[in-house]
């Protein structure tokens, strides 16, 4: 048998095995295929949910390149002290294991979205029937002035997990005494609102404990907040004196960062730090824009689908789509991918396909004990995702409340870990 | 008069009585597709076994789980997140929610 001969025997053969196993199978032969770019919050749920809800009907791909994920949740608890750098980190062994899911590590280079081919940055590329695009943020690097790739190892991001926070960590255990600790917050939209507040909160903690006489200035793109009035008053309250929070009508707009100096100019003031954390402006990661599927930096979608609005077999989850009243979080993302999921099978096996249903919580840690959390109901509007209903802590809820909520986020990222993950 | 408002209390009771005998069964209409549907918002915060921070609620007994979403969506426990996801719930989708629960492996 030639090596043409022996190849046409396989393929015959793969196709009787698979019109016996699955005949309903509209596409013939071979499974429908489902590829899904990115395994944070957002893709790994998707994968796992479409892989395992459709119980092997469907063939499902993750491209991914990192082997571990390091949670962008719960990483301003790492930097804080409160959790160990392994604690926030996930293998994706389980959705093989468990689901089938192909996990390929790799870069997803470009979307030919014509003939349905995601090409990776082996050389390979890989069908699709439906494509999943959950890639998060990329920063912009040049959005403020004196920022750069080169500048984020003196003045971290440490928006996108792993190694970033380690070393911001490591510069905020290493501050002179009474230095000074300056943070610029990114210009919305950006991913995980109550973010740049949660960090503050959590250097604050480990200054007060390790350098008291240190300050925190915050020089902020913005005139106000999420969860402001919780965050302000927990700062008077924990780190009376140390926090120092200045809007865009005060210091009248950053002008420009200087790495070497370590300096953030503004209109009303040169601002010398001994570590900045500094989070440029952000935009969808870059396969969203590479596969036409933006308007502007972010993708918009179908609410009713999440499918994008350019192309109906591509799907964009989380921080890269416009979910309008949805912020860009990871609770967020993970409830789009299981609305993405359900259509998806709906569209590849004719299961039944249920009316999207939207919900997030973000649960914020102001120092030990003290639990914040703010959340809505969403549903899917004809045009945007709408608030149903919403709720935030209150700012006299008492000691025991508010370590009830810290518990409660305890319990939520072993929840959604366990929901991407296992 | 003291007779009338006995006899309608009598007439009251006998009402609420009758009334709790032909309750309402609370799982009228479970869908168990649907249940696995919804039982995705519920995932992203109850594990499966683990009851720290967020109780397990896989496996439990489905009026349980019935009767626990009527008492958050009517405000009568506490949890914001709880009474938030349970308002936005119908009596079709507790009751699908309370099925699909008490069909997991605890």
């Amino acid at each position: 048998m030639n090596n043409l001969s022996r190849r046409s025997f396989v393929s015959f053969a793969l196709a009787s095995t698979s019109l016996l196993a699955m005949p309903a199978i509209s596409t013939g032969s071979a499974r429908p295929k489902v590829v899904v770019v990115g395994g944070g919050a957002g893709g790994a749920t998707a994968a796992r949910y479409i892989a395992k809800d459709s119980k092997g009907a469907i063939d499902v791909t993750l491209i991914e390149a990192s082997k571990h994920y390091y949670t962008c949740f719960y990483s301003n608890l790492y930097l804080g002290g409160f959790r160990d750098y392994d604690s926030i980190g996930h293998s994706y062994d389980n959705l093989s294991a468990n689901h089938g899911v192909n996990v390929v590590h790799d870069w997803a280079i470009s979307v030919d979205s014509a003939a349905r081919k995601v090409r990776l940055g082996s050389g390979a590329t890989v069908s699709y029937d439906r494509l999943v695009l959950s890639p998060g943020i990329d920063i912009k690097y040049d959005s403020i002035d004196g920022y750069s790739v080169e500048a984020q190892t003196k003045m971290p991001h440490a928006w996108k997990s792993g190694t970033q926070v380690k070393v911001l960590r490591d510069q905020v255990l290493s501050m002179p005494k009474g230095g000074t600790f300056a943070m610029v917050p990114p210009p919305n939209p950006y991913r995980c609102p109550p973010g740049p507040y949660e960090r503050i909160s959590m250097v604050a903690h480990i200054l007060k404990e390790r350098n008291p006489t240190a300050k925190i200035v915050v020089i902020d793109p913005k005139n106000k907040f999420s969860k402001q009035g919780l965050f302000m008053a927990g700062w008077e309250k924990h780190y009376p004196g140390m926090v120092e929070w200045i809007d865009n009508d005060t210091h009248g707009g950053i002008k420009n960062v200087n790495p070497e100096t370590m300096e953030i100019e503004t209109d009303l003031d040169t601002f010398k730090a001994d570590v900045a954390c500094v989070v440029p402006a952000q935009r969808a990661g870059a396969i969203a824009m590479n596969a036409g599927v933006t308007d502007g930096d972010w993708s918009p979608i179908v609410p009713a689908s999440m499918q994008t609005k350019a192309d109906g077999n591509i799907y964009v989850l989380g921080d890269a789509s416009v979910a309008s009243a949805m912020p860009k979080s990871g609770f967020s993302a993970n409830s789009q991918a299981k609305v993405a999921a359900n259509h998806i099978r709906g569209e590849l096996t004719d299961s039944r396909v249920f009316p999207a249903k939207f919900s997030n919580t973000c649960w914020s840690l102001v120092a030990t004990n003290d639990g914040i959390k703010v959340g809505a109901n969403y549903k899917a509007g004809e045009e945007k995702i709408e608030v149903v209903d919403k709720f935030v802590s209150k700012t006299d809820e008492g000691n025991a409340k508010r370590k009830k909520t810290y518990e409660e986020s305890i319990g939520w990222y072993n929840g959604i870990t366990t929901d991407m993950f296992s | 008069m003291v007779n009338f408002v006995f006899k309608f209390f009598i007439a009251i009771s006998c009402l609420l009585i009758f009334r709790g005998l032909l309750a309402e069964p609370l799982l009228d209409g479970a869908d168990f597709d649907y249940g696995e549907y919804l039982s995705g918002q519920c995932l992203t915060c109850h594990q499966s076994s683990s009851d720290e921070g967020i109780p397990a609620i896989n496996g439990a007994e489905a009026l349980y789980i019935a009767k626990k979403l009527i008492l958050y969506k009517n405000k009568e426990l506490e949890n914001e997140v709880m009474q938030l996801v349970a308002s936005a719930l119908d009596k079709e989708q507790i009751a699908s929610l309370a099925i699909y629960f008490n069909s997991l492996e605890k």
